[in-house]
């Protein structure tokens, strides 16, 4: 049973009518065409603008962790400030670095960048508000997002200094080894929900999210790629390839202005895609709550338009991420390496034969009690 | 007429960049050069459909094979160094190991066309039917060579403790 | 066994203590903020007492202070910040006595360690804590301590000098 309540406030009402209304006008090549000129044009604004508040966002929370006020001077509550930055950031001189790779070192940036862009694209905000749903979106998010690390790699090597290379090896070897949980983690859920497209996934979570839906196995495979997803953006107690108190900055150390923005960009962008990727995988995405057989409650939280939905389950995510930065001292090296190889990688695979056999033998929620 | 576009578009890509990486004299830029080669042929996957394709080449290749490249380039002694050029018989031999194994690939290539004579179209599959595929036994599915590629890596990671092995 | 049961037990005390350490950053989370919104709550803004902003010499209402000009925190100041320029006068009963002319302190060059206090062996100086100090003029941050006019508290009146109020 799919519930069809009108939705007002859906997104998806203006962006129909506007292809129908185009459709009507014009040709189906002139339509595509700025339709495809529209997404994209939304997409990279949306980039930057999830950046800004995203900043803004971090900086007003860390301060609340650690009993201060933060941003309060630029406009209200320095709501301002991270446009500020953004404004300095643009105007700064990008400085050439003597005796380093020229052609690498401007480069690397945009390996960074378009990784984070092309992972960007493949997330579901809301109904019918996704760029492109291959049918293996979990796949291609995988795959693309792996491509970030070279322009870390590239940068600390063109950069000529050894700080920049220390930290470029670390993350190497960090973001390598913290791929595997999490491709581990969300393949355990592709066996649970069978598809591995990213539309037909939210839409098998109606009734019961994901991670309810395969109980003890989802949740490990949600708090490993959690810890995982959370390591492979560089943060947290996972910071070590940027250990500002031994590397200066690590790999971007010598970049300045519009690079190291890049840079910066992506790293909070990195944070928010793993955000929304768990939200889609593991606890429905941009549906809203919804009980079966409660059909009134169902039509009231179905009026709560999908994009607020997502991006408040996204939130909440972007949230715990802080919390744990904030809560745990940097690890060590060998701490980081052990806790991926000897805990979160046996766990992961033990947990993947786990959900085969909850999965094979009908032991699954939605199997057990008999939801859509 | 846009793919067309795109086809050749990424055909030059790969032409232009495959020659650089084979002709640029430090180690780290023919790694990109030819990281830059590998993601075209993705984007070749791409335009023909084949999504799985593209992931695969993207994570396998792109993603993982080129970072273990760079990643022991940088752990080499001197990865940004010139390297001097190599002795004229070993380029000559070099020269025609490379147009030998040319030569082979076109060749195969052109018969194997010929011989089929038309491109099979194949509409979108089934990330389902491609596991299927995979780790079938029966006619037309791939258990077999699949088993055979993971007893390979089995030996190159037995062969990676032995060596790592402290005596 | 006991590798494998060192492994889980490991493994759940790690969990557990990361537990522990979340839920006291969530407390934190909602502790009274303690940042002071300074040019704001200038009226009400505390500063401990022990802040060490400006160098003073305090003066009673008879316009007295306690200095001797003994020069010793002059000696001690590593910066060479202090100077102290002496007089000598001549007493009612004829003898030659060392009292202070100025005492000039440089606030530019001054790291407030606080030597100088300490070392004072008549407490005739002390570091108060009025922190805004900001100026525009180098010559300025050069201060003459002693106020015009000002003499040597009598010594003999109480054994010990009036705590310097703050």
């Amino acid at each position: 049973m799919i519930l069809n309540y009108s939705q007002p406030l859906e997104i998806s009402n203006l962006t129909s009518w506007f292809d129908q209304y185009l459709r009507s006008n014009l040709s189906e090549f002139w339509t595509l065409l700025i339709e495809f000129v529209l997404v994209g044009i939304f997409l990279l604004a949306a980039y930057a603008v999830i950046a800004l508040i995203l900043i803004y966002a971090e900086r007003k929370i860390t301060a609340f962790f650690q009993a201060r006020l933060g941003p309060n001077r630029v406009g209200k509550w320095g709501l301002l400030q991270s446009v500020a930055d953004m404004i300095k950031i643009l105007l700064k001189e990008i400085i050439r670095i003597n005796r380093s790779d020229r052609f690498l070192f401007f480069a690397a940036p945009f390996f960074m960048i378009v990784a984070s862009m092309l992972t960007f694209g493949a997330i579901p905000f809301g109904k019918g508000l996704q760029a492109i749903d291959f049918n293996i979106g979990v796949l291609y998010v995988t795959a693309v997002s792996s491509l970030g690390i070279i322009g870390v790699l590239l940068a600390g090597w063109s950069s000529n200094n050894k700080y920049s290379m220390i930290g470029a090896m670390r993350s190497g070897a960090q973001f390598i080894s913290y791929e595997l949980s999490s491709g581990f983690a969300l393949m355990t859920i592709v066996v649970l929900a069978g598809t591995m497209q990213f539309s037909q996934m939210i839409e098998g979570q109606r009734f019961c999210w994901n991670i309810f839906n395969g109980h003890i196995s989802s949740i490990i495979a949600f708090v490993i790629y959690l810890i995982s997803g959370h390591a492979e953006t560089n943060r947290g107690p996972f910071d070590l390839p940027e250990a500002e108190s031994e590397l200066t900055a690590g790999y971007h150390t010598e970049y300045s202005g519009l690079q190291f923005g890049f840079y910066y960009l992506a790293e909070y962008l990195n944070m928010f895609i793993i955000a929304s990727i768990a939200t889609t995988v593991f606890l429905g995405g941009y549906l809203p709550i919804q009980i079966q057989g409660w059909d009134a409650f169902n039509g009231i939280m179905g009026y709560i338009p999908s994009y607020v939905w997502f991006f408040s389950k996204t939130g909440f995510l972007i949230f715990l991420s802080l919390w744990v930065r904030w809560s745990f001292p940097r690890l060590r090296i060998d701490q980081l390496l052990n806790l991926e190889w000897k805990y979160l990688l046996p766990i992961n695979l033990v947990n993947l034969l786990l959900m085969v056999i909850l999965v094979l033998t009908g032991l699954t929620l939605k199997n057990l009690f008999g939801i859509l | 007429m846009a793919q067309q576009i795109i086809f050749y578009i990424l055909a030059i890509i790969i032409s232009l960049f495959s020659i650089m990486a084979v002709t640029s004299k430090q180690i780290i830029r023919s790694a990109t050069y030819l990281l830059f080669v590998l993601i075209a042929t993705a984007g070749f996957y791409l335009l023909l459909g084949y999504n799985y394709l593209f992931a695969v080449q993207v994570a396998v290749y792109a993603g993982g094979v080129m970072v273990l490249f760079i990643f022991a380039i940088l752990l080499t002694n001197r990865p940004g160094e010139s390297h001097e050029n190599e002795l004229p018989v070993r380029r000559i031999a070099a020269g025609i190991t490379a147009v030998a194994g040319l030569a082979l690939s076109a060749h195969i290539i052109y018969w194997n066309i010929k011989k089929i004579s038309q491109i099979v179209t194949i509409s979108d599959i089934s990330p389902a039917q491609l596991g299927h595929t995979m780790l079938g036994t029966g006619k037309y599915q791939y258990l077999l060579p699949f088993e055979v590629i993971s007893i390979l890596l089995l030996a190159c990671i037995v062969g990676a403790i032995m060596i790592a092995r402290k005596r | 066994m006991s590798s494998v049961s060192k492994y889980f037990s490991g493994l759940f005390t790690g969990i557990k203590s990361l537990l522990t350490g979340m839920g006291e950053t969530w407390k934190e989370l909602w502790t009274k903020k303690v940042t002071q919104q300074y040019p704001e709550n200038r009226e009400t803004l505390e500063i401990s007492e022990r802040f060490r902003c400006e160098l003073v010499m305090p003066h009673d209402e008879n316009n007295e202070h306690a200095c001797t000009a003994c020069g010793i925190c002059e000696m001690n100041c590593p910066n060479g910040t202090i100077k102290v320029t002496p007089m000598f006068i001549e007493t009612a009963d004829g003898k030659k006595k060392k009292i202070l002319d100025t005492h000039i302190w440089d606030m530019g060059m001054c790291t407030y360690c606080n030597l100088c206090v300490i070392t004072c062996p008549s407490d005739a100086i002390i570091f108060k804590n009025n922190f805004e100090n900001a100026v525009f003029e180098k010559r300025k941050l050069i201060m003459q301590l002693n106020q015009e006019g000002s003499k040597l508290r009598e010594k003999k009146k109480e054994s010990k000098p009036t705590e310097p109020i703050i």
